[in-house]
């Protein structure tokens, strides 16, 4: 079986349909929106396409669980026991075994809210960080920053929940939140005992969990205010292990890449006002 | 001449192609057996994207003004595709809800900016309930969900969704009454206008 497979080579059947980064960067209609009151993108049942946002934002999470299980297995995979300890391994199937029961739960929740497999295009980011060939590096990429995306992500769903009175959603998401703290955790544990005699091998480790961090903050997805989609969970972030110096860091980091999204758009509506008159 | 407009025209920043969405929407008026003397305006906002959807009819001086966000036309699938099966299924909720307007069992229903979350969703209910009647594919589950988002997740709520679903027959009063029954009447307004996405 092949090591270190790149992301266009996943596994999908006819379902699923990847979407491509161009689409997204090229769309004209982007900074159009990026300029205008859509209203707080924070989820609450008072907000406009509430149901539309919550299903796209669930189907979402089900392709990232997806990834996270192909990402979690190839790591089991693709180091030998000098590069990644056998029990780090025995994590990561752990960690396998949880991400195969989110699939599966999120497929339910899907089904809950309406939705179909494969309804919604696919990224595949979350998987491109899952290839770096360093353990140290993909476990820093992949349990501490995405999988503290998804103690993220996970909060905001299960407040939702709450806020809806949804309790099928508010019980799913509070369970799958209690995984991520561990994934977390593991991620944490590891990077401290793999780079215990080599600080600069944990510090390129920490920038590449900083250059995931960014990316998907990426146009104010996610952060403390009511117009990111997704809100910092500080306190499980806490119980997950993260400091309070790295959430304040993260948190500047994220209100760095809501202000440079609101300036690209600002220059991209100018340029798009030059070219029609 | 059509009695059915569009705007913008041309479209610019989707390929979307008015004539075509004129001709859906003069089809589905004569499925749902829309007044033939009533002229329909569709305004649809090119600039909006998926998962930015809603839409509103509302009759203006004998005029059906339809406003849809391009979102609800695009295919969640492939960006910037016209989707024309669930263009159909949009158009025919909106036009459904555009002729009861033209009724007296709805003479008192406020214009929808001035709806409650509850009202509304109950009456998009009522209408893809009857759209399903007609042989046009609906989701009732997803019409479920966005129901229960505005009337609670509880057994009263999904009886309530049943009876607006399979309702041959409805008035705004009856609507207003359901939403007592559920509690939605009493749920906080909306933060937010609800017309926020149309606001430029």
């Amino acid at each position: 079986m092949k090591k270190m497979l790149p992301e266009s080579e996943l596994a999908r059947d006819e379902r699923f349909v990847r979407s491509k980064i161009e689409d997204r960067i090229f769309d004209p209609r982007g900074a159009r929106i990026a300029a205008r009151n859509t209203g707080p993108a924070k989820m609450a049942t008072d907000r406009p396409a509430a149901a539309e946002r919550s299903r796209s934002l669930m189907h979402g999470i089900f392709v990232g669980e997806v990834q996270a299980l192909e990402g979690a297995g190839r790591t089991c995979f693709d180091f030998d026991d000098t590069e990644a300890p056998f029990q780090l391994k025995l994590d990561m199937a752990r960690q396998c075994w949880d991400e195969a029961r989110h699939c599966e739960i999120s497929v339910k929740l899907g089904d809950h809210m309406g939705t179909e497999i494969g309804e919604y295009t696919e990224s595949t980011f979350l998987f491109a960080a899952a290839c770096n060939p360093d353990p140290v590096l993909r476990l820093c990429g992949v349990n501490r920053a995405l999988e503290g995306l998804a103690i993220d992500v996970f909060s905001t769903m299960k407040e939702f929940g709450g806020e809806s009175g949804d309790p099928v959603l508010e019980f799913c998401e509070d369970w799958m939140l209690a995984d991520e703290v561990t994934h977390v955790k593991m991620g944490s544990d590891w990077l401290r005992r793999l780079t215990d005699k080599d600080p600069e091998r944990r510090e390129r480790a920490l920038e590449f969990q900083r250059t995931v961090d960014s990316i998907f903050n990426l146009g104010g997805f996610r952060g403390d205010d009511e117009e990111n989609v997704v809100q910092l969970a500080r306190r499980f972030r806490e119980l997950a292990g993260f400091t309070e110096e790295e959430n304040d860091s993260l948190s500047a980091l994220a209100r760095e890449s809501t202000e440079q999204a609101r300036e690209m758009a600002e220059m991209a509506t100018a340029m798009l006002d030059a070219q029609s008159n | 001449m059509s009695r059915v407009t569009i705007t913008p025209d041309p479209f610019t920043l989707v390929p979307y192609d008015g004539a075509v969405i004129a001709a859906l929407v003069e089809d589905v008026a004569a499925m749902v057996e829309f007044p033939p003397g009533v002229a329909i305006h569709v305004d649809v906002d090119e600039e909006l994207f998926a998962p930015l959807t809603g839409h509103m009819s509302d009759v203006v001086d004998g005029l059906a003004e339809l406003w849809i966000s391009g979102a609800n036309l695009e295919d969640t699938r492939a960006p910037r595709t016209f989707a024309p099966e669930q263009a159909r299924l949009d158009f025919a909720v909106m036009l459904l809800r555009a002729k009861d307007r033209l009724s007296d069992e709805f003479a008192s229903a406020p214009p929808d900016r001035e709806l409650g979350r509850g009202e509304r969703v109950a009456w998009d209910v009522y209408a893809v309930g009857r759209a399903e009647r007609l042989g046009l594919t609906a989701r009732r589950q997803r019409a479920l969900y966005d129901f229960r988002l505005q009337h609670g997740f509880t057994d009263v709520a999904d009886a309530a969704f049943d009876r607006c679903w399979a309702a041959p027959s409805m008035t705004f009063a009856g609507i207003l009454e359901l939403c007592k029954e559920t509690g939605a009447t009493e749920r906080a307004p909306s933060k937010v206008p609800v017309d926020i996405l149309r606001q430029k």
